[in-house]
C-alpha cells in the first residue's frame, strides 16, 4: 500500500517530509487511496475539553484503532510526524440542506396529469383535494398521494446528493459530517446524517430517522394554504398520529372496532407524535420559536429539537420550558431585522427612522449561540440557511469572539450533533472504533484565524 | 461598526434617547394623573379629578384622592381622561395571512399576532390599549381571533388579553360567495350563493353534533368497556362543539337585515347564540330581532357603499340599534381608522343624536363586553385594568389629540415625547451604516 503511494506522487520530495503529509495537505482535493495511518508526536484533542499533549492517532481501515500517549506504531501504515500540530474530531455541520431536493420544488408537468398514486419526491403526483370537499365538490376516492411538503417518510439520508464541489467546500471548512435537513415544506421529511467523503468512492448516508422535521410551510393548490392554517393543519396531523397510534395498538391487540386508518402522513408522523422519534421544528424567530413551544407543550412532545433558532436568545424561556435542543443557524440574521427592532425606532417606528446598527447590535445576534448555551439551552451549531461549507470555521469562530467558550463551540459542533443525530457511537470524539473523522490543524488552536486546516479525514480517506 | 461622521453619532445619541424611552425598560407600573375631566363611563364624569393607577391596576378614582409619594404624576389641567379605546374588529398587527381561505370552514386556525407591528404603537397614538385582532372574511366559517393588549415592546405571548373570550369569525354574504368566482370551474369553493352559505353552516354544525355523539358514546362505553377506543379528535369539529356550548363565540361578518336574520335563525335551530354581528351596517332594520336573540353589534359609523352589499346603510345605523336595546360598539377594521376611533364614536352623536356617554361606550365599555374583558376594562373603576387614554381636549372636539396612552400603568404613548424624537429624526435623518 504504501509503495502505490509513493508511486502516486512526485518523487523529488525532501526527504525530511514524511511522505502522506507532504502529498496530501490539501483538504479540498481529492483523495488518496485508501491507506493505514499513524498520526504521531501530534496534540491530540480528543473530546472537548480532553487533550493528549503529545501521542498517537492509528487509523485503520477507516476506523480509529488506537488513540494515546505511548501507542506504538503498527507496521504497514503510514507514519506522518505531525509535529506542531493538533488533530481534532471532524466538525458535524448539525444541519445544512445542501445536496437536497426543495420540498417546494415543483412537480414534473408530465406527473400531474398521471394517475394518482406516484410519490412527489420520486416520481411525483397530483394535488390531492382539500378537506373541505365533502361540501358540494364530487370526491373522487384517490390512493394515498403525496407532495413533497407532506412527504412525511422521505429519508434525507437517501435523497442526499450533493456535487464533489459542495462536499469538497464543505471538507474545506472541516465539517466530515453533516446533520441533513430539509428546507421548506410542512412534514418534507426527516433528519439524516451523512459523511462529506467524496461521492465517487465513500458510502455517505450515516443514519436514516434520526428526527422527524416540521416546518411552518404552506400546501400548494389547498389547505394549508397559509402561515396561520400550517399551525393548525401540523397540530392536527399530531393529534392523528397520536390517534393512529392508539388504534394501531388496539388492532394489534384484536380490539373489536379497531382500524387503523394507514394513511401515509399519519403513518409516517406515529414515532415523532409518541416519542420514540424526536421531532425537529424549522424555527427561527421569536414567534416561530414561542409557537414550537406552545405546540410541543400541547402535543407533549418531548425534547423537541429547533432548527434556524436565529432569534434563540429572545425565546429562551420558550425553548426551556419545552426542553428543546437549539440547533443554531451561524447565518445571522441582519441586526436590522430580528423582531422587536422596531421598539427601537424614533416615535412611530416609520421606515428609516430605526437607529443605526451598532457592533452591540451586532455582538448580540452573533452572541446567540452564547447566549444560549450560558442560558443551558444545550447547543449544536449548523450552517443551515447559509449553506456555505467553506466558512462553517470562520463562523464558529466568530461565535466564539461574541463570547460562547471555545470548549462549548467544540461541544456544539461535534459531541452534541453527534447525540442530537443518534450517530455518538461513529463520530464526534477520537476514541478507538469510532470512524476516523479527523481535523488536523497548524499549532493549536482549531478556530484561531490564520491556522490553516493542514488535513481532512473522512473515515480514514486523507483529503 | 464605525461612526465615522457627525450625523451618525447624532443620530446614535437620539437612538440611545430613544432606547431609554422604550417600554421595556419603564419597570414601575404606578401612575397618576391629577386635576382633569374624568369620564368614567359607568359613574359620570368627574371635574378636576384624579386617577391612580399602582401595580397596574385603578386604585382610586375621584375629585378628593390622595396621590401616593413617589409615583409619577402627570397634570391633566385642561385634559380629559377616559378609559383606554377598544378596538372590536382589527386584522392589525397578524402575520401568516389574515384569510386561510382554501376552505370553507377553518374554525381550528388561530390568527399569529406580530408583536412588533408598527401599527401597535400608530393605535397607541390614538388611545386604543386593546382590540380584537380577527380572521377575515373569506370562508364561511373562518379562524379564531386573538383579543390583544397593546403592550408593545413585549413578547407576543405577552400580548394575549389573558380572560378574554375565545372568539371565532364567520362570514356572510359577498366576501364569501364572490371568494373562488374568478377560479376555473372545477376549482371553485362551495358555496357561491346566499343559499349555499346557509347550508354550510347549518352542515357544519350537524357534523359537529355527531361528533359531540361520538365521544358521548364513548365516555358511556368506557365505563362498562375498558378496551372502547377514543375517539379521533378533531380540532375542526371541537371548535364548532364549543361554539354550540357557547364557549367560542361567534362573531359574524354580515350586511344585509336577510342574511342577518338567517344566522339568527340558524343558530336559534341549533342552539347557540350570535354573540358579535361585525359591520352589520343593515341592523338597524332588524335591532328587534338582535336584541331578542341576544346579539351584540360592532359597525362602522359611515362607511358604505363598497360593494353592493353595503349600499342599505345610514349613519343613524348606530344610534337606532343602540336606541332598540342591541349593544353597540364602533369599530376601524382598518389600521388607519383605528387611530381615531373617538371620532367615529362622536359621529354616533351627531347623527342619531346619543348621549355623549352612550357614544363613549361604544369604543370602551361595549366593546369591552363583546371580548369578554368587562371585568378588567372599559371603563375607569378601582379594581380595573391601568388602561387609559388622555386627550387634550375632549375626545368628541374636533382638535382633540391623545397626549398619553397607559396600558396597565404604563405610560407606552407620550406626544410630547415622540414629537421631540419625530423632530430629531427630521433634522438629523435616519442614520447609517458607515
Amino acid at each position: 500500500m504504501v509503495r502505490r503511494l509513493l508511486l502516486a506522487i512526485p518523487l523529488a520530495l525532501p526527504a525530511a517530509l514524511s511522505v502522506a503529509a507532504a502529498q496530501a495537505n490539501n483538504p479540498g482535493g481529492p483523495p488518496l487511496a485508501r491507506s493505514d495511518y499513524a498520526l504521531t508526536n501530534v496534540r491530540i484533542v480528543t473530546a472537548p475539553g480532553r487533550v493528549v499533549e503529545r501521542g498517537t492517532v492509528v487509523v485503520r481501515d477507516g476506523r480509529i484503532a488506537a488513540v494515546g500517549a505511548n501507542v506504538p506504531v503498527p507496521a504497514g501504515v503510514v507514519r506522518m510526524d505531525l509535529t506542531g500540530h493538533t488533530v481534532f474530531p471532524g466538525l458535524i455541520d448539525a444541519a445544512t440542506s445542501i445536496g437536497l431536493p426543495s420540498p417546494t420544488r415543483q412537480l414534473p408537468a408530465a406527473a400531474e396529469d398521471a394517475p394518482a398514486g406516484g410519490r412527489g419526491g420520486r416520481g411525483a403526483a397530483p394535488a390531492q383535494g382539500g378537506r373541505g370537499q365533502a361540501l358540494g365538490r364530487a370526491s373522487t376516492p384517490a390512493p394515498p398521494v403525496v407532495l413533497p411538503e407532506l412527504e412525511a417518510d422521505a429519508e434525507a439520508a437517501d435523497m442526499f446528493t450533493p456535487t464533489e464541489a459542495e462536499l469538497k467546500a464543505l471538507r474545506a471548512g472541516g465539517v466530515t459530517t453533516v446533520g441533513l435537513v430539509f428546507q421548506g415544506g410542512i412534514f418534507p421529511g426527516r433528519v439524516g446524517a451523512a459523511l462529506t467523503g467524496s461521492q465517487s468512492n465513500s458510502r455517505l448516508a450515516l443514519r436514516a430517522s434520526a428526527g422527524q422535521e416540521v416546518s411552518f410551510g404552506t400546501r400548494r393548490g389547498g389547505y394549508p394554504g397559509t402561515g396561520i392554517g400550517s399551525v393548525a393543519f401540523i397540530r392536527q396531523t399530531f393529534l392523528d398520529a397520536q390517534y393512529e397510534a392508539r388504534v394501531d395498538k388496539a388492532f394489534k391487540a384484536g380490539t373489536p372496532g379497531a382500524r387503523p386508518s394507514n394513511d401515509p402522513l399519519r403513518r409516517a408522523l406515529v414515532p415523532a407524535a409518541t416519542n420514540t422519534m424526536p421531532a425537529w421544528f424549522v424555527a427561527s424567530t421569536e414567534r416561530q420559536l414561542i409557537r414550537v413551544a406552545e405546540i410541543a407543550g400541547e402535543m407533549e412532545l418531548r425534547n423537541p429539537v429547533v432548527v434556524g433558532t436565529q432569534e434563540g436568545w429572545r425565546a429562551i424561556p420558550a425553548l426551556k420550558k419545552m426542553g428543546a435542543t437549539a440547533v443554531v443557524s451561524l447565518d445571522w440574521p441582519s441586526p436590522d431585522d430580528v423582531t422587536g427592532r422596531i421598539f427601537l425606532a424614533y416615535g412611530d417606528g416609520r421606515p428609516g427612522t430605526a437607529p443605526p446598527v451598532t457592533a452591540a447590535d451586532t455582538a448580540e445576534v452573533r452572541g446567540n449561540a452564547a447566549a444560549l448555551a450560558k442560558a443551558g439551552v444545550p447547543v449544536a451549531l449548523a450552517s443551515f440557511g447559509g449553506e456555505s461549507g467553506t466558512t462553517f470555521r470562520d463562523r464558529v469562530r466568530a461565535t466564539i469572539a461574541a463570547g460562547m467558550s471555545p470548549d462549548d463551540a467544540l461541544r456544539a459542533v461535534t459531541v452534541t450533533p453527534a447525540a442530537l443525530l443518534g450517530i455518538t457511537a461513529a463520530v464526534g470524539t477520537i476514541e478507538v472504533g469510532k470512524l476516523a473523522n479527523l481535523v488536523v490543524v497548524t499549532g493549536n488552536d482549531l478556530f484561531a484565524s490564520g491556522t490553516p486546516i493542514k488535513h481532512v479525514f473522512v473515515e480514514g480517506r486523507l483529503y | 461598526m464605525r461612526f465615522s461622521n457627525r450625523r451618525s453619532r447624532a443620530a446614535l445619541a437620539a437612538a440611545t434617547l430613544a432606547m431609554a424611552a422604550m417600554p421595556g425598560t419603564l419597570a414601575a407600573q404606578d401612575v397618576a394623573i391629577r386635576n382633569a375631566t374624568i369620564l368614567t363611563i359607568t359613574n359620570g364624569d368627574i371635574q378636576n379629578g384624579t386617577v391612580v393607577v399602582r401595580n397596574g391596576k385603578i386604585t382610586a378614582v375621584g375629585a378628593n384622592v390622595s396621590i401616593p409619594a413617589g409615583i409619577r404624576v402627570i397634570d391633566g389641567t385642561g385634559k380629559f381622561v377616559m378609559p383606554g379605546l377598544i378596538d372590536a374588529h382589527s386584522h392589525a398587527a397578524l402575520e401568516g395571512g389574515i384569510n386561510e381561505g382554501s376552505e370553507s370552514v377553518t374554525p381550528e386556525v388561530v390568527v399569529q399576532v406580530r408583536n412588533d407591528d408598527p401599527t401597535i404603537y400608530r393605535v397607541l397614538a390614538g388611545g386604543v390599549t386593546a382590540a380584537l385582532l380577527l380572521h377575515g372574511s373569506a370562508n364561511t366559517i373562518g379562524g379564531q381571533g386573538r383579543v390583544i393588549k397593546m403592550r408593545w415592546g413585549q413578547p407576543v405571548d405577552s400580548m394575549y388579553f389573558q380572560g378574554a373570550f375565545r372568539i371565532v369569525k364567520f362570514a356572510l354574504g359577498e366576501n364569501v360567495t364572490r371568494a373562488s368566482s374568478t377560479a376555473p370551474a372545477d376549482q371553485r369553493r362551495f358555496p357561491m350563493s346566499r343559499m349555499g352559505v346557509e347550508f354550510t353552516v347549518q352542515y357544519w354544525f350537524n357534523k359537529a353534533k355527531e361528533y359531540d355523539k361520538e365521544w358521548a358514546d364513548y365516555r358511556a362505553a368506557v365505563r362498562t368497556n375498558p378496551n372502547a377506543i377514543m375517539p379521533r379528535r378533531d380540532l375542526r369539529l371541537e371548535a364548532l362543539s364549543d361554539m354550540l356550548k357557547g364557549e367560542l363565540k361567534v362573531h359574524s361578518h354580515s350586511y344585509r337585515a336577510d342574511e342577518i336574520l338567517m344566522l339568527i335563525r340558524v343558530a336559534e335551530e341549533n342552539g347557540f347564540r350570535v354573540h358579535t354581528f361585525q359591520h352589520v351596517l343593515e341592523g338597524y332594520k332588524v335591532a328587534d330581532e338582535m336584541a331578542r336573540h341576544g346579539a351584540m353589534a360592532s359597525t362602522f359609523a359611515d362607511m358604505w357603499a363598497y360593494k353592493v352589499e353595503a349600499y342599505d346603510a345610514i349613519p343613524f345605523n348606530m344610534a337606532l340599534m343602540a336606541e332598540r336595546g342591541v349593544v353597540v360598539s364602533v369599530n376601524s377594521d382598518s389600521p388607519e381608522r383605528i387611530r381615531r376611533l373617538y371620532q367615529e364614536a362622536g359621529i354616533g352623536v351627531r347623527y342619531g343624536n346619543m348621549p355623549v356617554n352612550e357614544a363613549l361606550k361604544m369604543v370602551t365599555l361595549n366593546p369591552a363586553r363583546q371580548l369578554g374583558v368587562d371585568k378588567m376594562v372599559g371603563s375607569l373603576e378601582v379594581g380595573k385594568d391601568g388602561d387609559i387614554a388622555v386627550f387634550s381636549m375632549h375626545p368628541f372636539a374636533g382638535q382633540s389629540m391623545v397626549e398619553y396612552t397607559i396600558v396597565d400603568g404604563k405610560v407606552l404613548f407620550d406626544r410630547s415625547q415622540a414629537n421631540t424624537l419625530r423632530k430629531q429624526a427630521a433634522t438629523q435623518g435616519p442614520g447609517g451604516n458607515d
